[in-house]
């Protein structure tokens, strides 16, 4: 069986709290029932040995040697409740001398044992023939010559009702006493967790790119004051860190670019003057080298730029056929000359809101991908529309080459990721499909390669389309 | 008498090969490897350009440029920067800078740069007609021909043609290409694709039907249009 816990922390509050109440109720009911018992028993020995007392007063034998109790002294009002009691006296040889009429003849506790009621007033629970239990206390008394054994008891019965309707009491006070305490629990506790939910709100608000906002703290001194001022401090540490990281991503870009323009110019002074043919051809694969490490160098600052940029600056508004009709014709070329066609089919009234030169690069990035991976005679389709269950607009690149694997399917849009497939001519440092994906989310879009198309790879990007 | 270059640069590798590169271009050259060192000489020197990194030891290169300009010293500036943003760029110009180009740079566009702040070369735009060997352009009819015969060239092969004639005998570098025919704000890896394909071409057009090739290819450095010595 699957043990219930409640999921929110007020209902867990209350429930523990509810639980502690009950058995603390609970050992409190024991305690008090038990002195209780204790008392009232007490009681009734007591009274049971001044009973006693009094009854060794007014026994006496009459002319026919007979035990007898002198009755007349019971018409007192005080004593009347001595009439519900039950008295027995024997004699040494277990002779029964007198038995109340209360008992109807029935004996009261069985044969006596050795030393009853000897020196002190012997007690216990006797049971009667009938089935009622009943408090007794035994003396021995000498009287004339001869010693008698008297026992002397109160039935339980009304002590055992009185207990039971207390006990009944409890178990009716205890669940009501517990409800009202779980109703007021929860009202306590909603109202203290109540600056815990609002906390929760501003944080679920302060993300990546606003870590400049704070929890309010209403009361710096208690839990929760402390917890927000940790919680505080920590997104302090998270700011510094993260523009620490953005800083130092474009410092160490600027700091390969001195090095990197130096052996450029240097190289290209050398190539500009006479030397012989070998010395050529390692000062231009030197070249060439550094140029494809300056591309990777400002792909790196165009992603720290983009980390740096917010979502909600002031951007232009365009079309988005305009930038695809822009980045197809910017291809056309290539794709003609690798003999791969571009179907381009787009909805004209879509404007989206961001930094057109980034979208640019994001969306020429993944179509310029989805050529490296064209074969020849194959066909790229790019699509553009609007979705109609939500204001987002869709574009979707897809080729006709090899597809992706599922695990490459993530993979490439992880920095320096750069698939197998590529041939070496071909393979960048892996960093434009990062860069696609860091720009498209920034401006709060989606993108991602989809799983249930196989006859090649599709590309389908999400954008906030305006209205 | 030779332009005079003043280069202020701190990184000693990148000014020593770019004394030798421009010296051998026919200038003058001075350097100075700090911000003070260069203040004083381009007082005492008053060189025809200055070559600024902005990135000094001690003084913004910045501050230089403002100051230089505040004591009215007139001299064509060119601004060297690995810092290359707009906003940088915008700013540097602010200052009064002639040019801005950001690090790395291509060689053969530095030339290009300097040799059109100390107009070596004529504006391109003045005339109608370019012509390199054989090969004619007529802008305002946007046709060429070679050997008298028309060539059947696209607008953009035009327009690269074009480029090509009017920096006729330099070499031109991918980024200038990007940059100035295909009106990229930057090159990249795509664009470097196109251009070698719109590069081959235009080959295949003006120079395969020819015994003569004009175009070619300066490995390591870009392109050049020029009549083979």
């Amino acid at each position: 069986m699957k043990r219930f816990t409640p999921t929110n922390l007020r209902s867990r509050l209350t429930s523990w709290y509810v639980a502690v109440l009950a058995l603390l109720l609970l050992v409190y009911a024991t305690i008090v029932f038990a002195f209780q018992y204790a008392v009232l028993t007490r009681q009734m020995l007591h009274d049971e040995i001044q009973d006693v007392v009094t009854v060794e007063g007014l026994l006496y034998f009459d002319s026919f040697g007979k035990l007898q109790l002198r009755q007349d002294y019971f018409s007192r009002p005080q004593s009347h409740l001595l009439v519900d009691r039950y008295m027995e006296v024997r004699d040494r040889a277990d002779n029964v001398l007198f038995s109340s009429p209360t008992l109807h003849g029935m004996r009261l506790g069985g044969p006596s044992y050795q030393g009853e009621g000897d020196r002190d007033f012997a007690e216990r629970i006797v049971r009667l023939d009938d089935g009622s239990h009943v408090f007794v206390v035994s003396h021995v008394h000498g009287m004339d010559d001869r010693t008698l054994l008297i026992r002397l008891g109160y039935s339980l019965a009304p002590l055992r009702d009185r207990m039971w309707q207390f006990l009944l009491l409890l178990l009716i006070a205890i669940p009501v006493a517990l409800a009202l305490a779980a109703i007021a629990g929860q009202t306590i506790a909603k109202r203290a967790l109540r600056p815990v939910d609002d906390m929760t709100d501003r944080a679920t608000q302060i993300t990546a790119t606003n870590l400049h906002d704070r929890l309010l703290i209403a009361n710096p001194d208690d839990e929760l004051g402390r917890m927000a001022t940790a919680f505080n401090h920590l997104l302090s540490r998270l700011e510094a860190a993260f523009q620490q990281l953005g800083r130092f991503t474009s410092d160490a870009a600027h700091e390969l670019r001195t090095p990197l323009a130096s052996i450029r110019t240097m190289g290209e002074v050398a190539l500009s003057r006479e030397m012989d043919a070998n010395s050529r051809r390692v000062v231009e694969d030197i070249l060439e080298e550094t140029s494809r490490l300056s591309g990777t160098v400002d792909s790196l600052l165009l992603l720290s730029r983009v980390e740096a940029t917010g979502a909600t600056g002031q951007f232009e508004k365009f079309q988005l056929c305009d930038l695809l009709n822009e980045i197809t014709a910017l291809l056309a070329l290539m794709m003609e000359e690798s003999r791969v066609s571009l179907e381009l089919s787009c909805d004209t009234n879509i404007f989206v809101q961001a930094d057109r030169s980034l979208m640019r690069v994001a969306l020429l990035n993944v179509t310029h991908n989805a050529w490296k991976f064209s074969p020849s005679d194959s066909t790229i389709r790019v699509v553009c529309r609007r979705v109609e269950s939500s204001a987002m607009a869709e574009v979707v690149i897809e080729d006709e080459g090899e597809g992706l694997s599922p695990e490459d399917r993530e993979k490439v849009f992880e920095r320096f990721y750069t698939g197998t497939a590529t041939s070496q001519s071909q393979k960048g440092a892996g960093l434009g499909l990062s860069i696609s994906k860091l720009v498209v989310e920034r401006f709060g879009g989606s993108i991602e390669f989809n799983s249930e198309y196989k006859s090649g790879a599709r590309c389908v990007i999400h954008l906030p389309a305006l209205k | 008498m030779k332009p005079r270059i003043l280069i202020i640069e701190d990184d000693r590798k990148m000014s020593e090969a770019l004394v030798v590169g421009l010296q051998e271009a026919g200038y003058d050259m001075d350097t100075a490897a700090s911000g003070e060192e260069g203040f004083y000489l381009a007082h005492k020197q008053r060189p025809d350009l200055l070559l600024l990194d902005l990135t000094l030891p001690h003084r913004n290169g910045l501050e230089i440029l403002k100051q230089l300009r505040a004591e009215g010293i007139d001299m064509r500036v060119l601004i060297l920067t690995s810092h290359n943003t707009v906003e940088d760029r915008v700013e540097g110009l602010r200052a009064g800078a002639d040019d801005y180009l950001g690090k790395p740079f291509s060689f053969p566009e530095l030339l290009a740069r300097i040799d059109a702040l100390l107009r070596r070369v004529l504006p391109p735009t003045e005339a109608n007609t370019y012509g390199i060997g054989d090969l004619s352009l007529d802008t305002k009819a946007r046709t060429a021909a070679r050997k008298g015969e028309m060539l059947d060239l696209t607008p953009r092969e035009f327009d690269l043609l074009l480029y090509f004639v009017q920096n006729r005998g330099r070499i031109v570098s991918r980024e200038m290409l990007a940059r100035d025919v295909w009106r990229e704000t930057s090159r990249f890896t795509p664009i470097d694709n196109v251009i070698d394909v719109q590069i081959a071409r235009l080959r295949k057009k003006i120079d395969d039907p020819f015994p003569v090739k004009l175009l070619q290819t300066v490995r390591g450095l870009g392109f050049c249009l020029r009549e083979p010595s």
